[in-house]
């Protein structure tokens, strides 16, 4: 049986406009899919892309053309507040530098994801955001600030807060980029228990090879981006 | 979490800076608190102190000259007029009280004044009441038969440290005449307090000059008309007079609060700039701020909170700075008013108890949450207005 797919991106095009009234054009995507409860990976050089496709999905930046529909919702046809509503309910996301706010501790970091979606209950929000740190080996960090955690650790409240509000669809840019590989291991194996525990969708943007080797399926960006093939070799992978 | 926690945190996270705008709120609510408060002080205090009686008479010269040293005492004496006009008006048909005062020197600060017992008296019509706090009250003596008691003002006893039976005197010369503490008055919170009472007698007697003046000399006349349709008729005959001149203690009253309005008007000015400065100061501190967070704005944008989230974040931030200035700068601003207010009582000057909270504190602080929260919509525009992807893009 063919899963339902959580995310649909139809002739989904991004360009960025220059100084010089000319504009660059960054993605070309005819069609993409991302099966429901699956782990996909997605590859490709620097530049080419990938974290504009991740914004793309989250509603964060719109498209030049196309349609991103995410569980069967066209984001960019609601509008900007309810986009940011449905982006804190459905959507997940793990930044590559974690981008965690330096004035709240590990606790409040995943607390805060919950407030913008309002989806948990006020007083079951320190709960859960304590049982999620915990489960990432972070109980004995919950009062700690960003800046005295390690980077994996970081990584970890990354993850936990992506986590926060139950999402469907995650999307982690490198999550792992910035690690050890003793660290990384650890970060992935916790993420990904968790995620399949959940039934999450998974798009992860990685060029680890144990990342890769976890998930169900593997997409090359310069294969489904029509701006690389027209641009030859400055879409191959960079490996 | 909620939108308060959040802006708490982030003042938290930049405690000097934050802890810097509220003071600087903080001293501008003080400085305009304490102004408003001495200055309603200094008006209240020139009310409650003012005379119950209608007309000040007195010898030719400044009228505000002769309300200010015979009912305030914040001026030299005016010459002397003679004691027989005292006589006059006393048997004047439209005269239903005539005092007379004769201002003369002082002890330790505490002017001597000299009257009749008609002075303290309770009329009906009297708002001001003279009770004694200890002893009695001074007789009045006979011209050639002195007595050299005194009565006297409650600060004045506190503050010379006087009491009953006390002998006391100032100047080697005055060593003959000293006086001999009989009574203390109760606090009347007005410049009777800061004085030390005598009969005329006494003062004549202790007076070189007017110990051989047949015709004794007073400062002034203070008249309580029977009907208040004789006022005018009776201020126009002593004004004509060569010798004397009667003057309204309402209209001096106008006269000084019209000067001191005009002091308000500069202090309004003033303030207002002080205020317009600190409002600068939170809006360049807190614009700062938003700058500086444009990437943490971004993730939570990413993470999904809606742009006017953001905007209530900034905007409780600058509200909450406004409050804690503004609720410290109230309490300052009491403090330095009845700091202020000490110092100008120990110098005489007549002032309200300004530590008093009334409606003006809920306004001043509802002012300054208002225009502390203004101060910040600009900052709260921008981080409202900040756009997500290009400011989450990774830092080099």
């Amino acid at each position: 049986m063919v899963a339902r797919p959580a995310v649909v991106l139809r002739g989904v095009k991004k360009s960025f406009p220059l100084g010089d009234g000319n504009t660059l054009e960054v993605l070309d995507v005819e069609e993409l899919r991302l099966p429901a409860r699956s782990c996909t990976v997605l590859r490709g050089r620097s530049g080419s892309g990938k974290t504009t496709l991740l914004n793309l999905i989250a509603g964060i930046a719109a498209p030049t053309a196309g349609t991103i529909h995410v569980d069967d919702t066209d984001v960019f046809a609601l509008s900007e507040a309810h986009r940011d509503r449905f982006r804190a309910d459905r959507i997940g996301y793990v930044f590559q530098t974690f981008n965690l706010l330096a004035a709240f501790t590990a606790l409040e970091n995943v607390m805060l994801s919950m407030m913008f979606a309002n989806a948990v209950p006020r007083r079951e929000q320190r709960r859960r955001a304590a049982d999620l740190l915990t489960r990432l080996g972070l109980a004995a960090r919950l009062s700690h600030k960003p800046q005295h955690l390690s980077r994996g650790e970081q990584q970890r409240v990354a993850i936990a807060r992506a986590l926060a509000n139950d999402p469907p669809l995650i999307l982690a840019d490198e999550p792992c980029a910035s690690l050890d590989l003793r660290t990384a291991r650890e970060v992935l194996a916790a993420f990904l228990t968790t995620c399949r525990e959940a039934g999450t969708t998974l798009l992860i943007v990685s060029h680890d090879e144990a990342v890769i080797g976890e998930a169900d399926r593997v997409l090359d960006l310069p294969e489904i981006n029509r701006v690389a093939s027209r641009n030859g070799p400055r879409g191959a992978l960079d490996r | 979490m909620t939108v308060l926690a959040v802006a708490v945190k982030y003042l938290r996270g930049r405690a000097v800076a934050s802890a810097l705008t509220a003071l600087s709120i903080a001293l501008g609510v003080s400085l305009i608190v304490a102004s408003v408060l001495l200055t309603r002080g200094i008006k209240d205090g020139f009310v409650e102190g003012t005379t119950d009686y209608s007309l000040v008479v007195g010898a030719k010269g400044s009228p505000t000259q002769l309300v200010l040293s015979v009912v305030f005492r914040m001026d030299a004496a005016t010459p002397n007029i003679l004691m027989r006009t005292v006589r006059d008006l006393q048997h004047d048909a439209r005269i239903e009280v005539a005092v007379p005062v004769a201002l003369g020197d002082a002890y330790q600060g505490f002017r001597y004044v000299a009257t009749s017992p008609a002075y303290f008296a309770p009329f009906p019509w009297r708002r001001k009441t003279f009770a004694l706090a200890a002893g009695r009250f001074v007789h009045d003596d006979a011209p050639d038969r002195p007595s050299y008691e005194a009565l006297v003002g409650s600060e004045a006893a506190r503050r010379a440290g006087l009491r009953i039976g006390d002998r006391f005197y100032e100047g080697e010369e005055m060593a003959e005449y000293p006086l001999t503490v009989v009574g203390i008055l109760r606090p009347t919170r007005s410049a009777d307090d800061h004085a030390i009472y005598f009969s005329l007698a006494s003062f004549w007697g202790m007076n070189e000059v007017a110990r051989k003046m047949q015709i004794k000399p007073v400062t002034a006349v203070l008249l309580r008309a029977k009907r208040l349709s004789d006022l005018p008729s009776l201020h126009r005959e002593l004004n004509v007079s060569t010798e004397t001149q009667a003057v309204f203690p309402s209209a001096t009253l106008l006269t000084i609060f019209n000067l001191l309005d005009v002091v308000e008007e500069a202090l309004v000015v003033i303030l207002a700039i002080v205020a317009v400065v600190v409002l600068l100061y939170v809006l360049v501190s807190m614009y700062g701020a938003t700058l500086e967070r444009k990437r943490e704005i971004a993730t939570m944008r990413a993470l999904g909170a809606r742009r006017v989230t953001i905007l209530r974040i900034v905007l409780a931030e600058s509200a909450t700075l406004a409050i804690i200035g503004g609720v410290a700068g109230i309490v300052g601003g009491h403090g330095v008013a009845y700091g202020g207010a000490s110092l100008l009582a120990s110098r005489r000057l007549l002032i309200a108890n300004p530590f008093v909270f009334s409606g003006l504190e809920p306004v001043v602080l509802a002012s300054v949450i208002l225009l502390g929260t203004l101060a910040g919509l600009l900052p709260a525009v921008l981080a409202y207005r900040t756009e997500v992807a290009e400011n989450l893009a990774p830092l080099s």
